[in-house]
Order: structure tokens, then C-alpha cells, then sequence
């Protein structure tokens, strides 16, 4: 078959830094072709040389069977390829066609022409398979559908190739189907689209074909067939066997921490009654916008006011501010690192130390010592691996800064931790350690709540889930019954 | 040289460098510039001492303006609140005859007027720009009207001599020390600028307080959700600030022995967010250092003193100063954003 994109010894550097070392890379004509490879493996900077937002320092670039030179003719691969980044560029207080054909606006007399614009756009959409008014507003469309403006934007433009960056995080699994969707209906029209993605499921669901990347270093590369398993594709990802055995360990559970009776606020979540007890670790799993964030976010205090009662230790504390949730020993692990919990200006053991740094201060100053025998403890008890502690937190990889983010609940001496989306953005490697420090804490009395979507995240971690769905707690599973078949029943709003 | 000096001296990074250390770099260069073109009537430690004199109100107002950028607000109204605490002091004093309680009104009344503006800005969460350019009106108007449009001098209550004996208190800011060193000494402000951005510099560093305000200043939801008390630090840097504005007003104060409550003050807010900008802290807050704002302030008193001696025409300084906040951004803009990397 006809190859759609060849790239051939590309090779990149920044600086000293090597981030590509001579890679081949080929997607044939009207096929879904995954990019693998963990943060910082090159798939990105790949990417970007293919979508001209980097200049190779070497190799060549073939679309379509034809050799382009980037630097010298950018026209000619911007016509071809689209590049739909993970953080979307629309704008929200646009509709759809005018993002569509925003800076190449088609006009009659010199006013704008909406007519043809939106009936062009509905052309679009109804080849994508998408049945969507053009003159919808972009603020009102759920991230789903603002994707899927993303990549009418590129077949309006005629791309041959359309590269998506982890386009399903953000997005709940009757999303991600429509998604997937439109990108069957693209490749059987002969686009190719590169898929970028951490969710290797997805990826055996979806993709015709395969490229591994590791250290800037084509690994493997081949077909999606029938017998090929998600194992195969971590292990050349993270280069040796991930071993996801053995990470629960059933524990002795003490008496009830944290219990949330009637609790309620409108338009987010209704009537939760839970309790966690001492060493436990529990999940909330639901689809996104199940209202297992707000839930928490409530009880960690910074969603309030809410009705009921959240009890701590048997005695009802009101939850109004991050402080009150830090002096009752409750922590919390946001979602979205990098909106929420990384201070990028604030070196590695100040943003460790950052909600007890008045705790370890004397008369303001902050000690030098305790500073470092904290940062060189948590360093040691969640295997961070880093350079040193004065670095800037952003001169991590993810996994070491989620560990970091982890570190900073965990100093606050707290008994219950909250975590939501606990693993977001961490490679597989880095995955199953989280989980493994999890379970090891839980064993020395700690107790966890953790948020999460993903099952095999709540399958390998968690002593009982509660399943909500549109706000409500629908189910609870013992560690018996948590089966992936269970867990989306209840989650879809189905019963058993 | 040992194997980790070669490695840290190869990975010295130039750009780096220049970025943390721009304002002092831009002065460096200004003061070979300004001595090429002036020889030793620029370059002699008379005229230092003068430059340094001369900009001790602006610099010790441009720290506090410091601490309020890195936290992410900004506050218009300093030119007219020192104008306000210095004629209160000076008033004070002229009434009471103590310079003590001259001294205790001034940190009040600029404490007080830090908490108005950081309580309404943290507090009722109205745009730091908006509450501070209202407050910027209230406390000139103020002035003002309680002062009749004109101003006070000290030791005297309209026009007839106070019966205390109230001079002493210019003693403040006129003092001079290492007479016998320097051509002319050193004056006291000098000495109590470099001291105060050393003390800030040190609360910057080493302090939970200090801290904090860069992890507001960088990213206020993450500070938030880590139980850092948001509002209380924001109001607390307001605060910090008026005790520096009131301290840079009694300078201004006692070393004129008057106070005008329609000239004393103007566009000292433009001056001080200048130098701050200058030094390179960023606007949006998050980054920034005392010490480059000291070397900010600088800069632009070289400018003037440079300008001054050139004989160029004093309408003109504002266009070259102007300029050159304009070309301190930008440099900053192009050094930060050709360090993203993908």
C-alpha cells in the first residue's frame, strides 16, 4: 500500500540533549497509526518535525511519496498535515464554522460569507459521520465535540494527515467512542491520522499500526493483529517487562476515618453516604462529570458551601478552606498537575514543603535543615529520581513530579489522602510505582480515596469502589466484584 | 581545574545568565557608556553617592512595588500615599512636637492604607489595577482637600514657627557619614536603602512568608489547594509595602522639611514599577528579585544623571526612560520565549 508519510533518519537535538537519534517512521494511506513511547521518549519532538513546528537537523521527510523540505517550502507540509494538540485552539466565543475559518475567513462583497462557510462546514461534518449544527457556539460543545471541530478544521484545509495528541484524555468513554468514530470514517476516505496516546487499550482498539519510540530510538514498529496484547507494547515502551503483579496486598483495616453522611450540593453531586477506614484504600470511579471531583473537592474543603456532614474521626468538622482539611489531617492530590498543583517558579523542595512551610519556620525563617531532611525522606520513600532538590520542579518528568505532588500531601502528616487522577500523564514505568507506594503506605495506616477512571488503576490499588453516575453513588464493589464488565455497567447509568 | 569545575563550567549558561541578571548587566554597560561620553565628571564617587541619594525614595518604594508584582498585583497608588503619610508626619510632629509619634502615624497611616488596598483586592477580589488606581484618587484628593491644595512645612503651623523644637527629625535623612572617606560623605538614605533591599532579599529567600508569595504570584490555585492562606499573604504584601512607602515618605519628608500635597508624589508609582520591570521581575508575577529592582532603580537614576550633565533638555528624560522600560520587556520577552522548548 501507498505510503501516506515517510520520515527517514530524522535526527534532532537541543543542545547537547539528543532527543532524536536518527529515527524511520511510516504511516501507509488510510490507516490509524499509533505513536508510542514514554514522556520524553521523542514522540512528541517526531511530531513536531512532522507538523513544522520543529526544523530536523537531519533526515528526510516524504508525503505522499514526495521529499518536502520544511524549512525551505513550510506551505507545502502545512497544506498536508494537521496537527491537533493536546491543549485545543479554538475559541469558545466563536461557533463552529467561524473557528473553522478563522483567519481565512471567505467573504462576498466584502462582508463575511456565512452561508457558504457554514454550509461548507456542515459538508465536513456529515463526512466525519457528525450530525452538529455549525452555528453552534464552541463554548457550549463538550470537549468531544470541540475535538472534532479541531479535525474538521484539518479536513477543511485537505490534509492528508492529521496527527492527534493524546486527544482521549480529557474525555469520558461515550466520548472517546464518537471520536473514534470520526476517525474510522476519516481513514476509510484514505486519511491517515497519527495517534498519539498512553492508553495502550485504545490504541489495540482503534490503530491499524504501530510505532514504538524509546530514548529518541525507533524500537519496534508493526501491525495491530489479532493475539497482540497491551503487555507486548508496554514492555518495549518501558524496555523491560512491566511487572503489574503482586501490587495489592490485602491489610488489617482499623476503625472508620472519614465518613460523609447525606452530603449534597446542587448541580454536582446528591446524597453520598461513605465511609473509609484506617489503611484502607478506596476508589470512586464514574465517567467524567459524574461528580466524584466536586465531591472531593468539597470534602478537602475548597468546593463549599455543601449540605450534610462530613465526620472526621467521629466528630463533624465543616469543611470551608484548605487549611481546616490540612489541621483535620486530610490531604489532597488535585487533578491537572499542572494547573493545580505544580508551582513551576518554586524549586523541587519548595513546592514539597510548600503547605508546612510555616510549620517548619522559626521566627519566618524557614530551616535550612528540617527543609532537606524532609525533601531527602520523601526523595527516598517514593523513589524520586532527580538531579538535585534546588532545581526548578518543571526540570522533572512527570512521573517524578506527580511523585513530588504526592510527597506535598504526604507531608502534611495527614491520615486520609486524597487523590484525584493520581497517575494522569505518567508513563507506565512510573505507573506502577505510584501504585506500589500506595498500596505500602496504605500498610503503614494511612488511608487513600482515589479518583480515578481508569479500572486497572482502581483494579491494582483498591480494597472496595464506590461507582457514580451523574452525581450519585450508584454501587459499591468489594474487591471481588470490581470486573471491568461491573464497573462500566453501573458507570453508563445501567443496573445490574 | 577538578572534573566538576570543568562540568560547571561548561554548563554555565550565558543565556541564563543574562536573564537573571539583566539589570545589572544594563547597568554596567550604561556606566561605560556614560563615562566614555563624560569622563571623570560622571565617573567619581561624589557623583555615585549623589545617584544613590537622589533615587533612595523611588528604590525603597520600588521594593515593596516588588513583593506586590511577584504576587501577581500591582498598586498605582503609592505616589499619592506617600505624599498622604508625609504630610500626616510632618503634620504630627508639628502639632505634638514628638518626632516618635510623627514616626508611629507615618507606619500606621501606610500600613493602613497597604491593608485597604489588599484587603479589597484579596478579599472582595476586585483587579489589584482597578482597586489601586481608585485608591491612587481617594488618598491625593484626600490630601488635597484636608490641606487646602497646598502643603506643610516643619516647625512651622501656617507660617508662624511651632514652639517645640522639631528639626531634629531631618536629621533623618540629612545625616552624612564617612565624611572623612568621601568627598561629601555618605548620606543616611543610602545606607538605609541598600539595608532595606538586603532585608528584602533575605525575606524573599529564606522566609515561609516570602515564599509564599511567589507560589501565589506563579500559580494561585495550586498555592490554594496546598493551604496556603491566599488572602491573608496578598493583604500582608499590601501591608509590606505601605511600611516601605511610609518609610521612603519620611525620607522624602525630612530631607526637604516639607511636604506638598499636590507636587510631592507624582508619578512615583510609574517610577517604581519602571525600576521593577527594569530589574526584572516578571509582570505576571511568580519571578523577580529585590536585588534586580535595586539595580532597576539604578539604571534609570543614571539615565537622569547622565542626561542631566549632557545638558539634554529634562523634557526628554521621560522618552529615554520610557524607552527603555520598553526595551527591558522586550528583551525579557525574547530571552524567555526562545527558552520553551517542545
Amino acid at each position: 500500500m501507498a505510503l501516506a508519510v515517510e520520515m527517514k533518519g530524522i535526527k534532532k537535538s537541543f543542545g547537547a540533549n539528543y532527543v532524536l537519534k536518527g529515527v524511520d517512521f511510516a504511516v501507509e494511506k488510510g490507516s490509524i497509526h499509533a505513536l508510542l513511547g514514554e514522556n520524553g521518549a521523542g514522540k512528541s519532538t517526531m511530531m513536531n518535525i512532522l507538523g513544522n513546528v520543529l526544523h530536523k537537523d537531519e533526515g528526510q521527510i516524504f508525503i505522499g511519496g514526495e521529499e518536502v523540505e520544511p524549512a525551505k517550502n513550510p506551505r507545502l507540509i502545512e497544506e498536508k498535515v494537521a496537527f491537533i494538540h493536546q491543549e485545543l485552539s479554538l475559541v469558545n466565543d466563536l461557533n463552529i464554522f467561524e473557528n473553522l475559518y478563522l483567519g481565512k475567513e471567505l467573504k462576498k462583497w466584502g462582508l463575511l460569507d456565512k452561508k457558504t462557510m457554514s454550509g461548507r462546514a456542515s459538508e465536513v461534518l456529515e463526512r466525519m459521520g457528525v450530525n452538529i449544527n455549525p452555528y453552534t457556539m464552541v463554548s457550549e460543545l463538550n470537549p468531544s465535540y470541540k475535538q472534532i471541530t479541531e479535525i474538521a478544521r484539518a479536513m477543511l484545509k485537505d490534509a492528508q494527515v492529521i496527527i492527534m495528541d493524546e486527544p482521549t484524555t480529557s474525555l469520558t468513554d461515550v466520548e472517546i467512542e464518537l471520536i473514534f468514530g470520526v476517525m474510522k470514517a476519516l481513514k476509510n476516505q484514505g486519511i491517515s491520522l497519527i495517534f498519539i496516546s498512553h492508553k495502550l487499550n485504545e490504541v489495540l482498539q482503534v490503530c491499524d499500526s504501530y510505532t514504538i519510540l524509546r530514548d529518541g530510538e525507533l524500537i519496534v514498529t508493526g501491525k495491530v493483529e489479532e493475539g497482540l496484547e497491551e503487555k507486548d507494547l508496554s514492555t518495549h515502551m518501558v524496555g523491560e517487562e512491566v511487572n503489574t503483579e503482586g501490587i495489592y496486598k490485602p491489610r488489617e483495616l482499623g476503625d472508620v476515618v472519614l465518613e460523609i453522611k447525606d452530603l449534597s450540593r446542587e448541580r454536582e453531586y446528591k446524597s453520598i453516604n461513605l465511609s473509609l477506614r484506617k489503611g484502607e484504600i478506596l476508589g470512586v470511579t464514574g465517567l467524567m462529570g459524574d461528580g466524584r471531583t466536586e465531591l472531593f473537592a468539597s470534602v478537602y474543603g475548597v468546593n463549599s458551601p455543601y449540605e450534610g456532614k462530613v465526620i472526621i474521626e467521629g466528630k463533624e468538622v465543616k469543611m470551608g478552606s484548605s487549611n481546616t482539611a490540612m489541621k483535620n489531617k486530610i490531604a489532597y492530590v488535585p487533578k491537572n498537575r499542572k494547573e493545580n498543583a505544580i508551582v513551576k517558579d518554586l524549586n523541587i523542595k519548595e513546592n514539597l514543603v510548600l503547605p508546612i512551610m510555616n510549620k517548619i519556620s522559626q521566627l519566618g525563617i524557614l530551616r535550612n535543615s528540617v527543609l532537606e531532611d524532609l525533601t531527602s525522606e520523601y526523595v527516598k520513600k517514593l523513589d524520586i529520581k532527580l538531579g538535585s532538590t534546588e532545581n526548578l520542579i518543571t526540570s522533572l518528568s512527570g512521573g517524578n513530579q506527580q511523585k513530588v505532588v504526592i510527597s506535598k500531601a504526604l507531608c502534611t502528616n495527614p491520615s486520609v489522602v486524597i487523590l484525584d487522577n493520581p497517575t494522569q500523564g505518567v508513563d507506565v514505568g512510573a505507573k506502577m510505582e505510584i501504585y506500589r507506594q500506595i498500596v505500602a503506605l496504605a500498610e503503614q495506616g494511612y488511608s487513600f480515596v482515589i479518583l480515578s477512571s481508569e479500572v486497572p488503576e482502581i483494579q491494582r490499588t483498591c480494597d472496595r469502589v464506590y461507582v457514580m453516575f451523574q452525581g450519585e453513588i450508584r454501587q459499591e464493589f468489594s474487591r471481588d466484584e470490581m470486573t471491568e464488565e461491573n464497573i462500566m455497567l453501573i458507570a453508563t447509568g445501567g443496573k445490574l | 581545574m577538578s572534573e566538576e569545575m570543568v562540568t560547571r563550567f561548561k554548563s554555565f549558561n550565558y543565556k541564563q545568565f543574562l536573564i537573571d541578571n539583566s539589570a545589572f548587566v544594563t547597568l554596567i554597560l550604561l556606566i561605560i557608556v556614560a563615562t566614555v561620553i563624560m569622563g571623570g565628571t560622571f565617573f567619581n564617587a561624589g557623583n555615585f553617592v549623589n545617584i544613590l541619594f537622589n533615587n533612595a525614595i523611588i528604590g525603597i518604594i520600588a521594593l515593596g512595588m516588588t513583593l506586590i508584582i511577584i504576587s501577581g498585583g500591582i498598586d498605582l497608588s503609592v505616589g499619592s500615599a506617600a505624599a498622604f503619610i508625609g504630610l500626616i508626619t510632618i503634620t504630627v510632629i508639628n502639632h505634638t512636637g514628638s518626632i516618635i509619634l510623627g514616626v508611629l502615624s507615618a507606619f500606621a497611616s501606610g500600613i493602613l492604607m497597604g491593608a485597604f488596598n489588599g484587603v479589597l483586592a484579596a478579599k472582595f477580589r476586585i483587579p489589584a489595577f482597578i482597586v489601586t488606581l481608585g485608591s491612587m484618587q481617594i488618598f491625593r484628593s484626600l490630601s488635597l482637600h484636608f490641606w487646602n491644595g497646598g502643603g506643610v512645612l516643619l516647625g512651622r503651623i501656617g507660617g508662624t514657627p511651632v514652639e517645640h523644637d522639631v528639626l531634629g527629625y531631618r536629621t533623618f535623612a540629612t545625616t552624612r557619614i564617612f565624611e572623612g572617606i568621601l568627598p561629601n560623605g555618605l548620606p543616611l538614605p543610602v545606607l538605609y536603602w541598600i539595608a532595606l533591599t538586603i532585608l528584602i532579599a533575605i525575606f524573599c529567600k529564606k522566609t515561609a512568608l516570602g515564599r509564599h508569595i511567589y507560589a501565589i504570584g506563579s500559580n494561585e490555585r495550586a498555592a490554594n489547594l496546598s493551604a496556603v492562606k491566599v488572602t491573608r499573604v496578598k493583604i500582608l504584601v499590601y501591608m509590606i509595602a505601605g511600611a516601605l512607602v511610609a518609610f521612603a515618605a519620611m525620607v522624602e519628608s525630612s530631607r526637604l522639611g516639607s511636604m506638598n500635597s499636590a507636587t510631592s508624589g507624582t508619578l512615583y508609582e510609574l517610577q517604581a514599577i519602571a525600576a521593577v520591570v527594569i530589574g526584572g521581575t516578571a509582570m505576571n508575577g511568580g519571578r523577580g528579585r529585590p536585588i534586580g529592582t535595586f539595580f532597576g532603580t539604578l539604571t534609570l537614576g543614571v539615565i537622569n544623571n547622565l542626561m542631566n550633565m549632557m545638558g539634554i533638555p529634562s523634557f526628554l528624560v521621560g522618552a529615554i526612560q520610557g524607552s527603555i522600560v520598553i526595551i527591558a520587556v522586550l528583551f525579557q520577552m525574547t530571552m524567555t520565549s526562545k527558552e520553551r522548548q517542545f
